[in-house]
């Protein structure tokens, strides 16, 4: 990771870039390999498992994310980021975790997300709803 | 001071309710918004808010970590509050006298000088603990 805050934010941008064009190698390889994640739709240990999750997710929906806000803390072992996801339905999921999605179904949301790093690796992640429910569009 | 020295004193001086210091913190235009849907717009809203969910709770803010960047400073931080009486009304949810409810929540200040211009708040962990309980 580049030092100071530039350097920081440059490196969570191009970890956002690679998972929007789901480039899993790239992004996977942000992840710890004891990841705690809790994300609203799952709460997971490790990065195979965090990937296996995105895998998942992927053969239902296409998902794009837009950083609105950052904030890096000035010695680089911390993000706080307000997050803009965009998600499109590719096919009826009824089970999806946060409510159920039916085909061509987009839904979108602003999430505060912090970051925890180590050795230039997520450790933990965590993400709170900002925006309240009534943002579906169908 | 740095954002990060200020924020531990506004956090101070908010768990003493001094509303006048409180006031200091503050842009007169100043917009908080919680991701439960409460949007209050300038100081004098701001205030009021807080005096009246002091008036029914007592509410104490730890700061679990904090770091700023720029003219935005994150925080998460961890709120308790404890009714002093019933309050069928309370902003979160209805309380009654003796019940706890903590909120674990990422909040982002953006800052002008010495005063917060914009305060969003999105809950990560709620937990409601009822006074039966224990």
């Amino acid at each position: 990771m580049s030092a100071g805050a530039a350097g920081l934010r440059a490196w969570f941008e191009a970890y956002l870039a690679a998972f929007n064009r789901a480039d899993f190698p790239t992004f996977g390889a942000y992840y710890a390999d004891d990841i705690l994640f809790h994300g609203q739709a799952a709460q997971l240990v490790g990065r195979e498992a965090v990937l296996a999750f995105y895998h998942k997710v992927r053969t239902f929906l296409h998902e794009r994310i837009e950083l609105i806000s950052f904030v890096g803390a000035p010695d680089g072992s911390r993000i706080a980021a307000e997050l803009h996801t965009t998600l499109l339905a590719l096919r009826d999921w009824p089970d999806m975790p946060t409510g159920p999605m039916r085909t061509g179904d987009t839904r979108m949301r602003v999430s505060f997300a912090m970051y925890e790093i180590a050795d230039n690796r997520f450790t933990r992640i965590r993400t709170a709803r900002f925006s309240p429910p009534g943002g579906d569009a169908a | 001071m740095t954002p990060e020295a200020r924020f531990h004193a506004y956090i101070r001086a908010f768990n003493a309710s001094d509303w006048e210091a409180l006031r200091g913190y503050y842009a007169a235009d100043v917009r908080l918004v919680i991701g439960n849907g409460t949007e209050l717009n300038g100081r004098d809203a701001i205030l009021d808010f807080y005096s009246q969910v002091k008036r029914q709770t007592r509410r104490s803010i730890e700061i679990v970590q904090c770091f700023a960047d720029g003219r935005t400073l994150a925080a998460e931080i961890e709120s308790e509050f404890l009714a002093t009486e019933n309050a069928p009304d309370f902003a979160v949810r209805p309380m009654a006298k003796g019940d706890r409810y903590y909120l674990n929540s990422f909040v982002f200040y953006d800052f002008d000088g010495d005063h917060y211009t914009r305060i969003r708040a999105a809950t990560f962990r709620r937990e409601f603990r009822p006074a039966a309980a224990g």
